[in-house]
Formats: C-alpha cells, structure tokens, sequence
C-alpha cells in the first residue's frame, strides 16, 4: 500500500529524501502541466516549476498535515503564479466577472481549430486566467471546490463560479465542432 | 455539480499534449531537496555557503578598528621629550623665582627694619617649597634649605635668650653682654647669607638664561610651534611641511594634529596634504 502524500511530505521533513523522491514523482508531471497551461510559455513554465518545488522544499520545516498534501502544494503553485503575474503588471482582480471575455485565442488557432481537439485547447488557452486556473486545479490537482477555493484564497462561491463558467466555455468549444 | 467531472471535458483535456518535466529538471529539483537536507544536518559551528563571508568581514572589522585605536592613542599621547625639557624649566624657572623672592625679603628685613633685626628670625614659610623638592638637582634650593635649619636654631637661641632675659637671674649684666654677643653674631652671620643667596639667586638666573638660550634644537622647534600656534594656518602649514621634510615625522605629526584642533573646518589641498601628511 502506497504511503499518503503527507507521510511522505513529513518524513522528507524529517530528512528522508527518499520520501521526497516518491512525492515528486507522484505529482510532478500533474504540477508541470498545471503550471504551462498556465503561463502559456514552456521556458518560463519551466522556471516557475522548479521554483515551486524549491518553494516547497524550502517550507518542509512548516509543514504541518492540515490538509491535503496536493491543496498545500497547489496552494504553492498558486501563490507563486500570482507574484509571477504581478511581477509582470498583470493583474487578476477583474477577472470575477463571469462576463468578461479573456484574451481572444489567436486568429490562427481558430483556422486550424478544426478538429475538436484543438478547439478545446484554444478555449482552453483563451479562458480567463483564474477560470483556467479553477478549471486546471479540478482536472491536473484533482481539487474540489472548497479546496480550489482554499489553495486560491477565495471563498466557495467563486471557486465554484469560476470553475462552472470555465467548464461552460469548453463545452460550448467542443460542441461548435 | 462543480464537483463532478464532465467525462468528455476531462477526455479532451487527457487528450492534451502530455506535457512532463525533463530528465534534467527532474535531476535539479531533486538534487536541490538533497542538497536542504544536507545542509539542515551540518555542524552548526562551521556554516558554509553564503554564511562564510561573516567571519572575514568580523575578522576585517576588528583589524580596522584596532588599527584606528593605536592611531588614536598614539596621537593623543604627548611628546615625552618636549614634555621633560617643558617641566625640567618651569622647575629651574621656579627655584630661581623663589630664591629671589627669598633674597629679596631677607634682604628687606634686614634693611627696613633695624629694630626688629634683634629677632630676624621669624618663621618663615617660603623656604618650605624647595624643601619638598629635595630631589632636583640644582644647587639653588640648597640654599633657603640651609636657611631654614639655620632659622630654626638661631630661632630657639633667640626664645632660650628670652627666656633668659625673662627669668629673675642674679647676675644681669653678664647676661645681656652674651645676648649682645648673639645679636652681633646672628646679624653677620645673616648679611652672610643674604648675600650668599643673592650669588646663588644670580647664578641660577644665569644658568636658566644660559639653558633658555642654548637649549636642545627641538624644544627650541617645540616653542617656535606653540608661537606659531596663533598665526595663519598657511604659515603654520608651512612649518608642518618643513618638519615632515626634514624627516621629523613626530613632530610633524604633532603639529598636524594641534592644527586640525585649531582649525578643524580647514580644508587642505591636495598638494598640501601630501605635503604635511607625507602621503
């Protein structure tokens, strides 16, 4: 039977980097496309990736089993892409509004879209940063809503919103195929 | 709802590009969990990485700052030189000064008033300064030193004559015949010493003008400087330079910083600073 994540995350806390190992192989690949998806640049992915587990390694004498090892990690992740985006100048705030479009996927990818494949994946790039994140911490993390909601410090209602108004936007992107 | 997965959502999305970290990633982050838990187990007394630099700056702040306080020390102490030649003239100054002072009053006494010389030999304490300074060598103080024990006798003579005088003898006259006798010797015996005194006063003088004129160059320097002291700082500037020229790196030394008391907002140009620091 295969340790927990949060054994395995106090054990490395205790100096067993075996135990590292384990948990960085069993959520590693979830956490790299989590974080490209998100950014939408794979060198820059790459970067915050590993300054995620650096994050996270860093934290391992303040971890304490109060949730879910992949909430607190996903926790990281998430904190980490907002200093990235305001290191950047943008901004998230405005993004509640269910109404209010993302970045239009570009030309391109509309004429290519053909396939339903990649009329997801451009909705999928095209959605409002916190719905994609939303969206990707449901599908990459396995999150629920309450854990959404605690790893992006936001209540219920809007993680629940966002992740409804995301699922819709996909839907609709597969359907018009 | 939320919480329920769409199936042909998530088929879609697993239909993605199965991204995944490279072999190198994988090998850094993994190194680096490593390399924290080596780190946390070091011995506490040897830090290394980026905490090594404090030793060195500790150990560089504390050179400095001993180095700042032998500089400091070493400028705040006198010249041990100037400062004898200083004391060893203001002692010679003095003894001649007292023992002038002596003659002089001696001297007074004796010729102001004829009705007292029958007893010239009053306490005196003037002579008690030289007394205390035993040690020195010069002869002048030897004088008043003599005088006093001299004074003293010739003062319990006097009183055991008194005395004498006071006491109902038989025989009077033989008495005041020998206190004749007394006064005659004492009184020569005084016009001796005053003008022994007034010689030995004169020689002092002399030696001390003679020390005064052809005393050491240096303190000659020393004095030229303290005169200096109140003139134009370029001049005194001038002075520094000369000395630091002349290899007295001491004095001149010395000098800069009696300067930089006096002047403390000058400020020197590049040219005079080598010239008086001798950088």
């Amino acid at each position: 039977m295969e340790a927990p994540d949060e054994q395995l995350m106090l054990a490395y806390r205790d100096g067993d980097t075996a135990a590292f190992e384990t948990l960085y192989t069993r959520h590693r690949a979830r956490l790299y496309r989590f974080v490209l998806r998100s950014v939408k640049s794979r060198a820059v992915g790459e970067e915050l990736f590993q300054e995620i587990w650096i994050r996270v390694i860093e934290a391992r004498a303040r971890y304490t089993p109060q949730a879910r090892f992949t909430t607190w990690l996903y926790t990281i992740a998430h904190n980490h892409l907002v200093d990235h985006w305001r290191k950047r100048g943008l901004t998230l705030v405005s993004l509640e509004d269910d109404d209010t479009p993302g970045s239009s996927p570009d030309p391109a990818d509309h004429a290519q879209a053909r396939e339903s494949l990649a009329r997801f994946a451009a909705a999928l790039a095209a959605l409002p940063p916190l719905q994609r994140e939303a969206f990707l911490l449901h599908e990459e993390g396995g999150l629920n809503v309450a854990e959404i909601a605690a790893a992006t410090r936001t209540n219920e209602e809007a993680a629940k919103s966002r992740l409804r108004y995301a699922t819709a936007k996909l839907k609709a992107a597969i359907s018009d195929g | 709802m939320a919480d329920e997965r769409d199936p042909k959502l998530s088929q879609h999305y697993r239909s993605l590009e199965a991204l995944e970290p490279s072999r190198e990633l994988d090998q850094q982050i993994l190194a680096a969990a490593h390399r924290a838990t080596d780190r946390a187990h070091a011995p506490l007394v040897a830090p290394a990485g980026r905490h090594r630099w404090y030793y060195s700056l500790a150990a560089a702040a504390v050179l400095v700052f001993a180095v700042a306080l032998t500089m400091h020390i070493e400028r705040q102490q006198p010249d041990p030189e100037a400062a004898a030649s200083a004391s060893s003239a203001q002692n010679e100054q003095a003894r001649v000064d007292e023992a002038k002072a002596a003659a002089a009053e001696k001297r007074g006494q004796l010729e102001s008033k004829p009705a007292a010389r029958a007893e010239p030999f009053a306490p005196d304490p003037k002579p008690q300064a030289p007394a205390s300074d035993a040690a020195a060598p010069a002869p002048a103080p030897q004088a008043p030193m003599a005088d006093e024990t001299r004074v003293q006798r010739e003062a319990n003579n006097s009183q055991q004559g008194a005395a004498a005088a006071a006491k109902p003898a038989p025989s009077a006259a033989p008495a005041r015949a020998a206190r004749s006798l007394q006064v005659d010797e004492m009184r020569a015996r005084s016009d001796a010493d005053s003008a022994q005194q007034a010689a030995q006063a004169e020689r002092a003088r002399s030696e001390v003008s003679a020390m005064q004129r052809y005393a050491a160059p240096e303190s000659a320097e020393k004095r030229a400087m303290a005169q200096a002291a109140p003139e134009k700082p370029e001049r005194w500037l001038e002075r520094i330079a000369e000395l630091r020229s002349r290899g007295k790196h001491a004095e001149a030394d010395k000098a800069l910083a009696e300067f930089r008391r006096a002047y403390p907002d000058y400020r020197l140009s590049e040219v005079m600073r080598e010239r008086v620091e001798g950088k």
